[in-house]
This record gives structure tokens, sequence and C-alpha cells, in this order.
């Protein structure tokens, strides 16, 4: 679908090749449905999307603990679809780290090695060194029970690791951390990840977590791929109203064509006139998307050069810190505006007259299906 | 202290009951094991240890001592061997099925163990469906002697047993988290090492109480070793029947009960210290 491979791509083969995977349970929708995907070696790629969409299906079609109804899995040119779990040499992560309550931290990493019967001096070894890269050695002999959240499933992850499997999968690894701790733990994740350089799909319905970590975000809707690009990609050029609205906030208008020409389109917003920088066909329906905070308000408007600029009054004004978070009305029209704090940018009050003005860039126009 | 005192309050008929059903006649039973028969069903007020010096001193019941707790410990284990499968089954299934099945499961328990235990006797005897079987296929000259013998005992003990079994077992792997499983075979396990390093350990609490539960019922029971062993094996229940009800000689038979109910004792320590090592 949207979203060529990546230039690095096209010189060497793909190391994670998904091609028309599908799962359909029985009786029911397709849970996947025809899914294609390369993903090169190293490469960090996120599976992105609301919950049900998919995308923890297709993580674990790839770790081989759900059968595919159709379609196939290439690890480095083979085929591995028919592959049972245990000889597929995944490294999965749990949302719910999945720790073994009944053996210590050491043990838990120490397993993957022992199913692969390694002599003891070599197990313990590298036992060792996947704890010290979780920065956890001094907790070997502790039971997951006494460790903290974040502790857990950096056991977890170090249990993935030191079996150095083929691909690494997470799935929601730090849904079930608070806030501080999952920043801290992406950045780890992340990191070892890089300094690795393993293959890792990462299951998140978090954009943050997607935007921040990954080489590449898929973004998923009710089973099938609606976007794969880089995170900048996937912002600043949504493949449609979906993915626009998925990934940060926005602003949602309905319009008509009402003029086209000269690579401009004019639109009709429910009275208000707005540009769009591409041609359409007159009288179509669109939808026009523009970011809260690509919004700028003025007291008069006007100089910005080409751009959408539209009088309105201010209805409500939220203090948030880093930003104030506006909501104004055009012409009967809601939108919500976010101007910076802190003399980056000029805040009206409540009832006062304002310009607002946006680029053409930031307005994203969606012909209606 | 307050708190604890309204905490009891609950318990107030649970606890008056036990000590009127269970308690007072436990304390009565061990008085009347330290008095003495003269014989014809007489009762002699004492303080003897005679009942028990008896017992410990008579090789005949110190191997049914030694019968029965090997008996209840072997159809623990057979119940145990066949209930495990059976129960990992009822608790994983998605089948539409599966409710239907675990009522099948248990629905034995709503027939008496004496009809049961008759149900078997039709199947074991020598006349019965097995040695039909055998003899229509020309297999065995002689019928095989399944009843009246330990064996019949323990096959029938085994089936009586299952269900409470595998209800034990059921609700052990009920918190097992599946997760664990699929994160022992995404690094690397077979699903034979699954089972022995991931589920198993993790069950333990349920093979542990299902294993005391039908240990214990199987050394107390008393119709299974009555009706299949035919009078040719004896255990502690039969014997206690014996000294009560046919010789007559109520501070014999109340000793024998006091160490069937240290035979309890010993079972439930037993059972505290594996759980000790097993409880996550």
């Amino acid at each position: 679908m949207a979203g060529a491979a990546p230039p690095a791509m096209a010189a060497d083969a793909p190391y994670l090749k998904l091609a028309g995977l599908a799962k359909r349970y029985d009786g029911g929708q397709a849970a996947v449905a025809g899914l294609d995907l390369a993903v090169a070696r190293g490469e960090f790629v996120t599976l992105l999307g609301p919950s049900g969409c998919g995308k923890t299906t297709t993580l674990r079609m790839i770790a081989g603990l759900v059968e595919p109804s159709a379609g196939r899995i290439e690890v480095a040119g083979i085929d591995v679809t028919k592959v049972p779990a245990h000889r597929r040499n995944m490294g999965v992560v749990f949302q719910s780290y999945a720790l073994f309550p009944h053996l210590s931290v050491a043990r838990n990493v120490a397993f993957g090695l022992e199913m692969r019967d390694l002599p003891r001096g070599s197990i313990e070894r590298r036992v060792t060194e996947a704890l010290a890269l979780v920065r956890l050695a001094e907790l070997a002999e502790r039971k997951p029970k006494a460790l903290s959240g974040g502790q857990q499933q950096r056991v977890a992850l170090a249990r993935a690791l030191v079996i150095e499997p083929s691909v690494l999968l997470l799935d929601e690894p730090l849904s079930n951390l608070d806030a501080k701790l999952r920043e801290e733990l992406r950045d780890e994740i992340r990191d070892i990840q890089r300094r690795l350089g393993i293959t890792a799909i990462f299951v998140t319905h978090d954009q943050m977590e997607a935007l921040t970590m990954s080489d590449r975000i898929v973004l998923m809707n009710a089973g099938r791929i609606e976007q794969v690009g880089s995170p900048a990609e996937l912002y600043e050029r949504p493949a449609s109203p979906f993915v626009a609205g998925f990934i940060g906030r926005m602003n949602r208008l309905t319009a008509a064509v009402t003029a086209s020409g000269g690579g401009r389109s004019r639109l009709d917003a429910s009275g208000l006139s707005l540009m769009a920088s591409r041609e359409l066909p007159l009288g179509v329906r669109v939808t026009v998307m523009v970011r809260p905070h690509r919004i700028r308000l003025s007291a008069r408007g006007g100089g910005a050069g080409e751009g959408n600029a539209v009088r309105a009054r201010v209805r409500k004004l939220v203090f948030a810190g880093e930003a104030v978070q506006l909501e104004i009305d055009a012409a009967g029209l809601v939108l919500r505006v976010e101007q910076p704090t802190g003399g980056g940018g000029w805040v009206p009050g409540i009832g006062e007259e304002v310009a607002a003005t946006w680029s053409l860039d930031d307005t994203l126009v969606f012909a209606e299906r | 202290m307050k708190r604890a005192v309204a905490a009891a309050g609950p318990l107030a008929p649970a606890a008056l009951l036990t000590a009127i059903a269970f308690v007072l006649p436990l304390a009565w039973l061990l008085r009347l094991s330290l008095d003495r028969s003269s014989g014809g069903g007489m009762l002699v007020d004492a303080v003897t240890a005679a009942n028990y010096l008896r017992f410990l001193g008579d090789g005949f019941y110190l191997g049914v001592l030694w019968r029965s707790t090997w008996m209840a410990a072997l159809a623990s284990a057979l119940t145990l061997l066949l209930s495990y499968p059976l129960a990992l089954f009822l608790a994983r299934t998605r089948s539409r099925w599966r409710g239907f099945l675990a009522v099948l499961t248990i629905a034995p328990l709503l027939v008496s163990s004496v009809v049961r235990t008759f149900g078997w006797m039709v199947i074991l005897g020598d006349q019965g469906w097995v040695n039909g079987l055998l003899r229509l296929v020309s297999l065995t000259a002689a019928p095989l002697r399944l009843m009246n013998n330990m064996l019949g005992v323990l096959i029938g003990l085994t089936e009586v047993m299952m269900p409470v079994m595998t209800l034990a077992l059921i609700a052990g792997f009920a918190r097992l988290d599946p997760t664990l499983e699929e994160a022992a075979r995404s690094l690397g396990a077979p699903p034979r090492k699954v089972l022995l390093r991931v589920t198993l350990p993790l069950s333990m609490p349920g093979v542990l109480l299902g294993s005391l539960v039908t240990f214990v019922l199987s050394i107390s029971s008393f119709v299974t070793p009555k009706l299949l062993g035919g009078g040719r094996v004896a255990v502690l229940a039969t014997s206690i029947y014996e000294e009560a009800l046919e010789t007559l000689n109520w501070p014999f038979a109340a000793a024998i009960s006091v160490v069937l109910v240290a035979v309890f004792g010993v079972a439930l320590m037993l059972y505290e210290r594996a759980m000790r090592r097993w409880m996550i």
C-alpha cells in the first residue's frame, strides 16, 4: 500500500517478510486481512493501531503462537510459516511480562539457553551479560514477584535477548508501567536494540511510543495496513483521515470544492473559504484537517503570505503548562488551537476577536470516499 | 482486638457446628480409646494405653496400617496420573462442549459410591464384562482375578476419586497464566518441556491439594475396600467397622480411629510442607 520502502532497503533483501498474511477466527471477521510487509535487518518497526486492529494477532503469527489462515512469513529468505514456535528463535516480550514465577531472575533468563542445551558455564556467562545489559545484575537471585514492574519487564527483555533471537517481538511491553517508567524503558529498549543491531517488531496503541521509537510505523486499522512510513511521514503526510486523526491531534472539517486551477483549489467549509495546495475536481466533498498547534493566532492577521486565514472568536481557554489550549468559533465552526506559552505565541482572552492563520502545507485535504 | 472479635462474628456458626459435630466426638473418641473392654461389649472405665499397645504390638494391625497407607498413596497417584490430562484438557479447551464435558466429569459424584462400586463388581467379577470379553476372544483359560483383592480395590478407588482430583486440578490450572506457556514455547521449549518445566510446577498447588484430599478419602474409605476387597483386603476403616459392630470392642475401635486421625495429621503436615515449597 502507501509508503514506499526506504532507499536502504532497495539494496538488500528484506530480513523479515510477511506476504498476504491473514488470520480469520472461525466464523468471525478477519482479524488480519492480507498483510504485506518487508522489514530490513536491524530495523525497528512498530505496528500501531487501535485495539482490535490486528496488530497483536500479527505479532503472534510472527512468533508462531497463532497459526495464519493464509499467507507466508519469511525470515532471511526462509519460509517459517509452518515452523512451530519453539523452533523459530523469536524473542518475545509480553505485555504481562510473563516471567516464570517459580524461577529466580537468573533462571528465567537462563530458560531459553537451557532449552538449547548449552554448556552450564556458557549459560552462566551469557545470563550474567544479559542481566548486566538491562542493569539488573544484583537482582539475579530474586524471584520475579519481588521486583517492580519496570524491573520485571527488563528481566523479560533480557530473557528474550539472551537467546540471540532472529527477531525481537515486543507486545505492548510498556502498557502496564506508569508514565515516567514508560519513558525511561522506552529509551532503554531503543538504545539496546540499536546497540545490538537486532531486528525488532513493536506493537503498541500509543502513538507517542510509536513516534519516538520507530524507524518505520505500520499503522493498522480493522486488520489492514493504513500506511507505512517513517514517524515524520505519518505525521506530516498522512495517507488518510484515519492516519491523520490517529497520530497527533487534528481539527476536522468537511468542505466542498468550489474552484480549481493553477495547482490550487478553493474549498467551502460551511461558509468558511479555505485553500488547498492541489487541484481537486469541482463539487467533490473533502475532509480538511489541520493540527491545533499549526494554527497561529494574531489580533489582526494578514502578512503571512499564501495560506488560510479565518476570523474567529475565542470560546474557551485552558492553560496546560507547555501550551495554552483554545477553542475558537469561526462562523459557527469550532477549531481547536494550541499556542506555546512563554512568549512563543500571542494568547488572547476569552471572547476576544482573533485572526487564525495556517499554511497550505499544514492544510491536509482528503477526498471523501 | 475489637476488630478480631468483629471478624469472628460471622465465623461463630461454623465454629459452633465444628465444635459440636467434630471436636466433641473426636474428644469423646479419644477418651473412649483409653477405656477397657471386658469382652461381650462391656465397657470398663479406665485410663489405659492397652488398646494402643495392642495395635502397635500386633503384626496384623500394623499390616493393616501399612496396607491402608500404601493403598491410599497408590490410589492417589493413579488418580493423579489419569486426572491430570483430563483436567488440563477441560481447563484449556475452547470447545462449546466444555461445560457439558465438565459436568460429565463430576457427574459420578451425584451417584453414591456404593452404587458405583457395585458397578465395578459387575465389570470386574469372574463372570463380569472384562472376563466375559477375554473368554470371548479366548485370551484366557481361567478368569483374571480382578476383584476380591487389592487390585480391584485400587481400580474402584481410582475411579471413585477421579472427579474430586479433577476438580482440584482444574482449580489449580485456573490460576496458571497461559501466557507463561507461550513464553516458554517462544524461548525454545518443545511441548514436553513446557509441561515439565512450566505447567507442572505451576500446577503443583492443585496437584498437592487433590492428592491430599484423595489420600485422606481413600485411606478412610470403607465401601470400596469392603465390597471390591471381598473381605480379603483389611484396611483401617474395615477394621474399625469390625471391632465396633462385630467384636463390639468399642475402645479398640476408638483407638484405631485415633490412629487413622493421626495418619491424617501426618498427611496434612506433609502437605503443608510441600505447599510451602511450591507456593509462589
